[in-house]
């Protein structure tokens, strides 16, 4: 199987986990237990938070609450932070930002504003800092598309918001970025989430990276572990994984990140052009080629591909309710529903190999045009 | 005294010479719903009694037996001696404690010393002296306590008599292939035809890979609820997607409708009459959709009867029914079993049966028909 899937999950890195693997046999103790094998695994929690923000942060300014996913992240910074007068985010963020955000307007707790996006998938920024007022108090914009791979200038983009309005806390959803772009956090983000299993880590971890100035809002309540900003026993062998997987991840970052570049060109320029238009643009994530197949179905295509050993993603279900059809991002950059109804996402991982790239270029060109000649 | 369920039955009591062959399916049918619950069943005249159950369990069991088609009514209770102390003390642990009552009686020993006005009246005073907020209303009471003499010098003392789900056992009306989809209207109409006794059979057509796997688990899901119902089923799923790429290739696309329905048709009665089903049902409704108007378009189905048990139903009437035997929610998924890729724009409403017949020409029937069962796949729920 050539599994093209990793933008939706990764496979564990097999080493990480071996490495971890005492947390769940040796050292099981609760960190929160008084005695002193529980404050051993406490402090090396501690550490572990320090290497993880280190990678793209100063431990001295942000600190890391570990959740359990993503999604969590996400949920933590928007009700935490986005507390009155008015919410912004772009409108093509990941449901974990967009659903909480339908939240907060349902509540009544903010009034919530989408800016627009571009073409290819990056936010507008003139028109998101239009939105911008003395009432914002909170706005987050996602780092790396998780479908169309565009890359957003967070750090640009958190001063141009911050000059605007100072008081207002800046997220971002570094999901698809954490451990795959090369970049720092400015001082102007305030909260960055993370999810260990898009980088080699396990299902079931996440993390939100948070500026230390910022005041406790929990999410979760209850026996105030992680300092109280998230109750609940520590996830201390997901967490330990995530530790190891992302060390490697930063030690490797530029060299993936040039070797995949090539193999995603590679890939593109291997699929048939009569077929396939480009999604994802040139300067996004290497990790994300995102192709439409316009006029065919995205979905047809992947259960055909997935017969043939290809597993990928797809942005559009077969279904004829639109919400549940088209993908709100492809929508958002302004395709029409021919080119909504085609997209697949192809996405990569640093176990990605050449040979597996050509062989699927392959096999997409063949059920592409086995389709087209089956529905013509 | 013991913990019992009182089952009495529906319909069955119209029954004449034959009465004991329906008597005895209903009971093979409540012991396959109460298949995995410890208990034990017996069906003294006219009742039948699941006792030696779990405690913890009764909730489960009275679940499993509202399902259990000829039930006419389920109550929870006790079985005593027909010792009237007896009868009190079970009548007691039933007894609410304030509010209206009365006790209703009847007494299957026309030996017992007492009549049934007798027994209500002595049981009715001992409870309200036992329970002083309580105050009788013969008219229209709160709560009814049932004291039930048997002729074995037994009793039963029963409370709030529960509606079974009516009808007659499964297995006692022949037996129906039914054309399942992932929609609201199929499921009820097997319902409607088990409830009247027909043990039910599924047949789904998918088309993979313009359909996907949870359209196809969607419809697995429904079948199972199904089945709770029918005490069990086999679902037969077929595909038609090679069908429908040839009708695509070679038909006029305002038919495809008619014509794939045609080959689902064709399709049906023939695996109907190989596993000895005597009819065919489908969820029809009619004017609902474009094709399931009055045309001469079904007239495929040769030598079985379809049976369309909705076919007078409103929509509303239809999601009523599969709300009330819990279909509703898994059929609303928004999951297509019936890939729109081939839809035409405005499909034919009353197409010409000729027109129709000319269009098949273009095919060949016999060869589709057969490759289309050749991937069967059979799923026992």
């Amino acid at each position: 199987m050539i599994y093209l899937d990793n933008a939706a999950t990764t496979k564990p890195d097999e080493e990480s986990a071996e490495r971890a693997i005492v947390y769940l046999k040796e050292k099981y103790f609760n960190p929160s237990g008084m005695y002193k094998e529980g404050f051993a695994l406490s402090r090396e929690l501690k550490s572990a938070r320090e290497k993880l923000v280190s990678h793209i942060a100063d431990p001295a300014a942000y600190d890391l609450t570990f959740t359990s996913c993503g999604t969590e992240a996400d949920n933590t910074a928007v009700f935490g932070y986005a507390r009155r007068g008015n919410a912004i985010a772009t409108a093509g963020e990941h449901a974990a930002v967009l659903s909480p955000f339908s939240e907060l307007k349902n509540r009544g707790i903010a009034e919530t504003r989408l800016a627009p996006l571009e073409k290819d998938g990056r936010a507008n920024i003139e028109k998101l800092l239009d939105l911008v007022d003395e009432k914002t108090t909170f706005v987050s914009v996602m780092h790396v598309n998780n479908e169309t791979g565009a890359i957003n200038d967070i750090n640009a983009l958190a001063k141009r918001v911050k000059a605007k309005n100072p008081r207002v806390i800046f997220h971002s959803d570094g999901v698809q970025a954490y451990g795959k772009i090369p970049f720092r956090l400015c001082k102007e983000v305030d909260l960055y989430s993370l999810s260990a299993h898009k980088i080699g880590g396990l299902k079931g971890t996440g993390a939100l990276i948070r500026k230390k100035t910022l005041p406790i809002r929990p999410y979760l309540f209850g026996g105030g572990q992680e300092s109280g900003w998230r109750s609940g026993t520590e996830n201390v062998f997901g967490i330990k994984t995530l530790e190891y997987a992302a060390e490697k991840k930063f030690a490797s970052l530029e060299a993936d990140y040039a070797r995949l570049n090539e193999y995603r060109e590679t890939l593109f320029s291997a699929l048939d052009k009569d077929i396939f238009v480009r999604i994802s643009p040139k300067s996004g994530t290497p990790y994300i080629l995102t192709v439409s197949a316009r006029g065919l179905r995205g979905e047809i295509l992947l259960h055909m591909a997935d017969d043939k050993g290809l597993v990928l993603g797809t942005g559009s279900a077969c279904s004829s309710n639109e919400k549940a059809r088209y993908s709100h991002v492809a929508l958002a950059c302004g395709y029409d529903k021919e080119t909504a109804d085609g997209i697949l996402r192809l996405s990569f991982s640093p176990t990605t190999k050449k040979e597996e790239i050509e062989e699927a270029a392959k096999i997409l060109n063949a059920c592409a045009r086995e389709l087209a000649s089956r529905t013509k | 005294m013991q913990k019992v369920i009182i089952i009495k039955y529906a319909e069955l009591f119209l029954k004449g010479k034959n009465k004991g062959y329906f008597e005895q399916a209903f009971f093979v049918n409540i012991e396959r719903a109460l298949k995995g619950f410890k208990h034990t069943l017996r069906s003294p005249s006219g009742r039948y009694i699941v006792a030696d159950f779990e405690e913890a369990e009764e909730e489960g069991i009275l679940n499993a037996l509202k399902k259990v088609f000829g039930a006419h009514t389920i109550a929870a209770g006790y079985e005593t001696s027909s010792d009237l102390e007896d009868i009190f003390e079970a009548a007691k642990l039933l007894a609410p404690e304030s509010g209206t009552f009365k006790v209703v009686s009847h007494r299957g020993d026309k030996k017992y010393p007492l009549n049934s006005i007798e027994i209500s009246r002595e049981i009715g005073g001992k409870i309200l002296e036992a329970f002083p907020c309580l105050t009788v209303d013969v008219h229209s009471p709160q709560h009814v306590i049932r004291v039930d003499i048997r002729e074995n010098g037994a009793a039963l003392v029963s409370g709030k008599e529960e509606a079974g789900a009516g009808g007659m056992p499964v297995g006692t009306g022949g037996k129906g292939l039914l054309l399942i989809s992932g929609g609201i209207d199929s499921p009820v109409a097997g319902y409607m035809m088990a409830k009247r006794g027909m043990k039910v059979d599924c047949l789904h057509f998918h088309s993979y890979p313009y359909t996907n796997e949870q359209a196809k688990e969607k419809v697995v899901d429904l079948a199972k609820i199904l089945s709770g119902y029918t005490l069990g089923t086999k679902l037969n799923v077929v595909s038609v997607t090679h069908i429908q790429e040839k009708i695509h290739e070679n038909c006029a696309p305002e038919l495809m409708i008619t014509l794939l329905r045609r080959f689902m048709y064709r399709i049906a009665e023939r695996y109907a009459k190989k596993i000895g089903a005597q009819c065919l049902i489908t969820g029809e409704s009619l004017g609902q959709v474009a094709s399931q108007g009055m045309t001469s378009s079904n007239a495929v189905v040769k030598d079985l009867p379809v049976l369309r048990p909705l076919v007078g139903f409103d929509k509303n009437e239809i999601i009523e029914r599969s709300v009330k035997i819990g279909a509703y929610e898994t059929s609303i998924l928004p999951f297509e079993d019936c890939c729109t890729v081939f839809l035409p724009d405005f499909p034919a409403i009353r197409p010409k049966l000729s027109a129709i017949e000319k269009e098949e020409e273009k095919l060949n029937v016999e060869e589709l028909i057969e490759e289309a069962l050749s991937t069967l796949e059979v799923i026992s729920l």
